[in-house]
């Protein structure tokens, strides 16, 4: 008996070896939402990260460069849209304060940088050198000057992993800020997509995306995108709209954590509200 | 044995560190070159199969643990490339297969296959076709890892010629 294991064992090992790591690692699939997995990977990634925000302060000058150019083109061109914004907003203040509707625009800004960045097709995230410390909790929301990033998805003492929009497990709700529709945002491992958004939806190439009053994960209109087109189906009632993000993912440097926490009473509502239904 | 385990683990943390920090920057539509790829087709076909196959999800562990991707997903896809890049390993061809244009091919095949496994647990709901995402996902980035094994050829043929 024992010889036909150690038979089977020198004459097979090297695919009992793939077969067991194969399994061990289909088996840490699906654990990934475990906490003690995320604790885990907390301390793991937030022990590397002091090495790779190391190297990020190299390689920064060269990024900045090209970062700089851009704010400076970007500074001009919004120093225009102040003025007149300028006048929109206490026009807006004013009729606000007349309908008593809350301000969600008003919540506090943490900045922070990313230390490195993990470019993936389908799993997009970064790791910024904000944490606990700073007060950083899972599920605020992190954006730039140009829009919305993503969502802190894992916190360690100093540092944080942000889940950006060009990840398939990050989904939300968005607005057309022209024609007020809504739908639901996210990556399809190639572009960003509002699915199922039916034809009779006004929706039209140049249109401003915002984050959604419906989204339980962000504040409502931060910007994200603007419509790049559709794809039209002939036969079909529904249409897939391809958004443009404002943010340019790969050469985001300095990020801003909104210092806004998701609604844990408006999630459990929505959830009652699926059970009962 | 030993020592070239070692060394492989050794060169595997400052090769992730350029990963997550340098690489980012050369990417260009999400097409990347993938450096723990080349280190673990490089000591594969210089260790053999089972070794390559531990190295791969030694590798694919680490990377998931500190890069914020989904756990299991590296390690999956670097466990599967390390046994196949196996199939390439010969005993008495370890140089050819190692400082020639031979690398090249090996890295683009395995490349492939690995970009491709690991976007499946990513995008298991997208709707490109098998052609686009093994073009797209999987062809494109090993291409881009294939080139930027390039130096590392030219660099080994020059001394061996020389």
């Amino acid at each position: 008996m024992r010889g036909f294991f150690s038979k089977f064992w020198f004459g097979y090992k090297e695919y009992i070896i793939v077969v067991l790591l194969l399994v061990l690692s289909l088996s840490v699939l699906s654990l990934n939402s475990k906490p003690g997995i995320k604790k885990v990977k907390a301390f793991a990634f937030g022990g590397f990260a002091v090495f790779t925000s190391g190297l990020s302060k190299v390689v920064e000058p060269f990024s900045t460069a090209f970062e700089v150019k851009n704010l400076r083109e970007e500074n001009a061109r919004l120093m225009l849209q102040v003025n007149s914004l300028r006048e929109y907003g206490i026009q807006n203040e004013e009729l606000r304060r007349q309908l008593a509707l809350k301000d969600t625009s008003k919540y506090p800004l943490i900045s922070a940088k990313v230390v490195s960045k993990f470019a993936s097709a389908s799993q997009g995230n970064f790791i910024i050198n904000a944490g606990e410390g700073e007060n950083i909790k899972i599920g605020m929301p992190v954006i730039n000057s140009q829009g919305l990033l993503g969502v802190v998805t894992s916190v360690s003492k100093d540092y944080s992993i942000v889940r950006t929009l060009r990840n398939r497990e990050l989904k939300f709700a968005v607005k057309n800020q022209r024609s007020r529709y809504d739908g639901v945002l996210e990556w399809n491992g190639k572009e960003l997509t509002i699915k199922n958004v039916p034809k009779t939806y006004d929706m039209q190439v140049g249109d401003r995306i915002v984050t959604s009053d419906f989204s339980t994960k962000f504040p409502p209109s931060i910007p994200v995108g603007v419509v790049a087109g559709g794809n039209r189906d002939k036969t079909g009632i529904f249409n897939d709209i391809v958004v443009n993000p404002y943010a340019d993912f790969l050469r985001v440097e300095h990020v801003f954590v909104i210092a806004f926490v998701p609604s844990v009473q408006k999630n459990n509502l929505e959830l009652n509200l699926i059970k009962n239904n | 044995m030993r020592a070239d385990y070692f060394i492989a683990i050794l060169l595997m943390i400052p090769l992730t560190i350029l990963q997550l920090t340098v690489i980012p920057f050369l990417s260009y539509n999400q097409i990347a070159p993938d450096l723990l790829l080349i280190l673990l087709v490089y000591y594969t076909l210089k260790m053999g199969q089972m070794h390559g196959t531990i190295l791969g999800f030694i590798f694919g562990l680490f990377f998931d643990l500190v890069s914020g991707g989904i756990l299991g997903s590296a390690m999956f896809s670097k466990t599967l490339s390390g046994f196949l890049t196996g199939y390439f390993y010969n005993d008495n061809k370890v140089e050819l297969n190692i400082h020639t244009f031979m690398f090249l091919f090996i890295v683009l095949v395995i490349g492939t296959v690995d970009s491709v496994t690991s976007s499946f647990f990513g995008s298991a709901e997208t709707s490109s076709n098998i052609i686009t995402l093994i073009l797209m996902q999987g062809l494109f980035p090993a291409m881009y890892s294939s080139v930027l094994s390039l130096p590392m050829v030219i660099f080994h043929s020059r001394k061996i010629f020389a």
